[in-house]
């Protein structure tokens, strides 16, 4: 089992404005001189809200607890208008947004990096991909098909990433997948890694059951043996699992539709690129 | 009772995104040329969902569970991991449903229309390493699996199209029912009995089963004689559709697939009606109506109130399905593998007579 390293120190968590924010609410604010803010949406907000319910219950058993989740937010190209507008809707809506960061197109990677970012989220796979391809943690902010709040948060990882030796992973490009798949896979692997540690040391602060948070491993097209696999590789990260669907090729939305997860990490190994369409 | 098809219509988003899984799955498995076959699309395929507890034996396991909590339960599970569990109800159901698919895989290489068996569980998914293993280990064709971790399986249920559920909880089996999937509660038999190992054969009551209970309940609040005026009289008109219809409609289908292929003496799936209906009184209603649903059964044993357990001893079906615990315990102890489906009035009475309210199960 991994040594338990003093991973102190917040699960920062990054988000873009334009998934947290309806753009259309925006633009027409500054078309007019109305002064109502910007409206969030629901996906981000259910996501929000179960962050601060797992904080919440994490301060709850030691207070001086530092590995809590902090959500940053990422605004990119904004006039000062919207820019004042995102500071005052975020404030209106009582959202826990540590920082909010304004930076160039370009600047997304690094801004990333130097703010020590454990996990970006976003509801767009290229950007997901992008930056996972770097290196630094990426997984899909998945719909929430209606706006009931679960009191917990969701997370699925991606049974067959983590399960595929690296063996098979480079056999993939014989189906077609390219170089640069692979290699993305393989980063989502390491990341995917990485993540799980910190949330394996959140999620054995509670029990099996009335946990705040819950971890879904979601094995796609892989056997029962990379499931297996799966849930033992986890294991041995330190990050117990609480529900585990194996698919053999079945498709996915449906289950994904039961669970309702909040993150969902593929790495891109089951091409979920029509999850958002999916509602 | 909504009819079990209705599950499987899809969306078209949904069906064009489920495309796309299907090619990488079809892909990944022909290229490792695994001898394991591939498992059948869920639109197609007859899915059975075969609880943990079903499947394999764990009283043991069980008892650890409720004398000493859900964290010890877990933790002996994970110390047992590489121990396989032994075989459970369901284990010789599961195996008669891999006999026939391969013998369809023989003569429909590319069909999708197979048996597909699913594990659905409540365990966490902690405990899924260990049933991974034993199922590794009887060589057992079930590739896909849900652990819930301690969620109502219910809506799984249907995201994984299941045709019918099997599990030791009544409360889960009930509302499945409820929700229009054939579901029903297995028991252990008493005594070991040995079982085909070439021919499924399935057993079926009749009322509340595979028909409504709208004529039980006329024996039970008016009396046989009653009974028997009326099914006479309503002789022509079919009987309203029961819980389990829609599965002995789903192995039908199948079997006329050997039919076609003129192997229909040597079909894998034998049906059976077994019930307490008489044949010259009551009995034509019944064959009437299957003969209304275009369904066929290959053999209806008309007991007219005998009991049923010596007659299911020289059926041996892998699998027996009756409305109440009365012919439940009665084949039970004869060495029957018995599954109890809860529906209908007979819930309502033990022995024919009707249970206090509190005594009901609910």
């Amino acid at each position: 089992m991994e040594d338990e390293k003093n991973h102190t120190g917040p699960l920062m968590i990054a988000l873009q404005y334009n998934d947290l924010f309806d753009l259309d609410s925006i633009s027409a604010m500054t078309a007019s001189t109305n002064t109502d803010d910007a409206v969030p949406k629901d996906r981000a907000v259910t996501f929000i809200k179960a962050v601060q319910i797992v904080n919440e219950r994490l301060v709850e058993q030691n207070k001086t607890e530092s590995l809590l989740f902090e959500v940053i937010l990422i605004a990119k190209e904004c006039s000062e208008e919207i820019k004042m507008n995102i500071v005052e809707s975020v404030k209106y809506y009582g959202l826990e947004i540590v920082k909010i960061f304004f930076c160039k197109k370009e600047e997304l990677i690094n801004t990333l990096q130097l703010n020590n970012v454990k996990l970006f989220l976003s509801t767009d796979k290229d950007d997901v991909y992008e930056v996972l391809h770097i290196g630094i943690p990426a997984a899909v902010l998945y719909e929430q098909s209606d706006d009931h709040v679960l009191n917990q948060l969701k997370v699925i990882f991606s049974g067959d990433v983590i399960g595929f030796s690296e063996d098979s992973l480079d056999s993939l490009s014989d189906f077609g997948f390219s170089e640069t798949q692979i290699e993305t896979f393989k980063e989502a692997k390491i990341c995917m890694k990485e993540f799980a540690v910190l949330i394996g040391q959140m999620r054995r602060k509670f029990g099996q059951e009335n946990s705040p948070l819950c971890i879904c491993v979601l094995t796609a097209w892989g056997s029962t043996n990379v499931c297996a696999s799966a849930l033992k590789t986890l294991r041995e990260w330190g990050l117990d699992v609480d529900e585990a669907f194996c698919l053999a090729g079945a498709p996915c939305s449906p289950i994904l539709a039961v669970v309702k997860p909040h993150i969902l990490w593929d790495g891109g190994l089951h091409n979920m690129r029509d999850l958002s369409a999916h509602s | 009772l909504r009819i079990g098809d209705g599950l499987k219509m899809s969306s078209q988003n949904l069906l064009q995104h489920g495309e796309k899984d299907w090619a990488a799955a079809k892909a990944h498995f022909e290229n490792l040329k695994s001898t394991k076959p591939r498992p059948p699309k869920p639109k197609y395929a007859v899915t059975i969902a075969v609880s943990s507890r079903t499947l394999f034996d764990m009283v043991a396991e069980r008892k650890i569970f409720e004398e000493e909590g859900l964290e010890k339960y877990v933790q002996h599970q994970q110390e047992h991991e590489n121990e396989p569990l032994k075989p459970g109800p369901a284990f010789p159901f599961v195996k008669a449903l891999m006999t026939v698919n391969e013998r369809l895989r023989n003569l429909y290489p590319d069909s999708e229309e197979l048996f597909d068996i699913v594990l659905m569980t409540n365990n966490h998914a902690q405990v899924g390493v260990r049933l991974m293993n034993s199922i590794n280990h009887y060589d057992l064709t079930i590739e896909r699996f849900c652990m819930t971790g301690g969620q109502s399986p219910i809506e799984y249920l249907k995201a994984y199209m299941t045709n019918l559920y099997l599990s030791k909880d009544s409360k889960k089996v009930q509302e499945a029912i409820e929700e229009g999937i054939a579901a029903a509660i297995m028991f252990k038999p008493d005594v070991v009995t040995q079982l085909s190992e070439t021919q499924l054969r399935v057993a079926f009551d009749g009322d509340a089963v595979l028909f409504s209970d709208e004529s039980e309940i006329i024996v039970k609040q008016h009396g046989l004689d009653t009974f028997f005026e009326h099914e006479k009289q309503y002789e022509n008109k079919p009987l309203a559709q029961g819980p389990l219809k829609c599965f002995l409609e789903a192995l039908g289908k199948l079997q006329k697939k050997f039919y076609a292929k003129n192997e229909r003496l040597n079909c894998p799936i034998r049906t059976f009606l077994v019930t307490a209906r008489s044949a010259a009184s009551s009995g034509a209603r019944v064959l009437k109506t299957l003969r209304s649903w275009g369904l066929e059964i290959d053999e209806a044993l008309f007991l007219a109130g005998a009991p049923k357990g010596p007659l299911l001893l020289k059926i041996r079906p892998h699998i027996f399905f009756d409305d109440q615990m009365f012919h439940i315990e009665g084949a039970k102890e004869m060495g029957t593998i018995a599954a109890h489906v809860p529906y209908g009035i007979g819930q309502k009475y033990n022995k024919g007579k009707l249970i206090e309210p509190e005594k009901q199960q609910k």
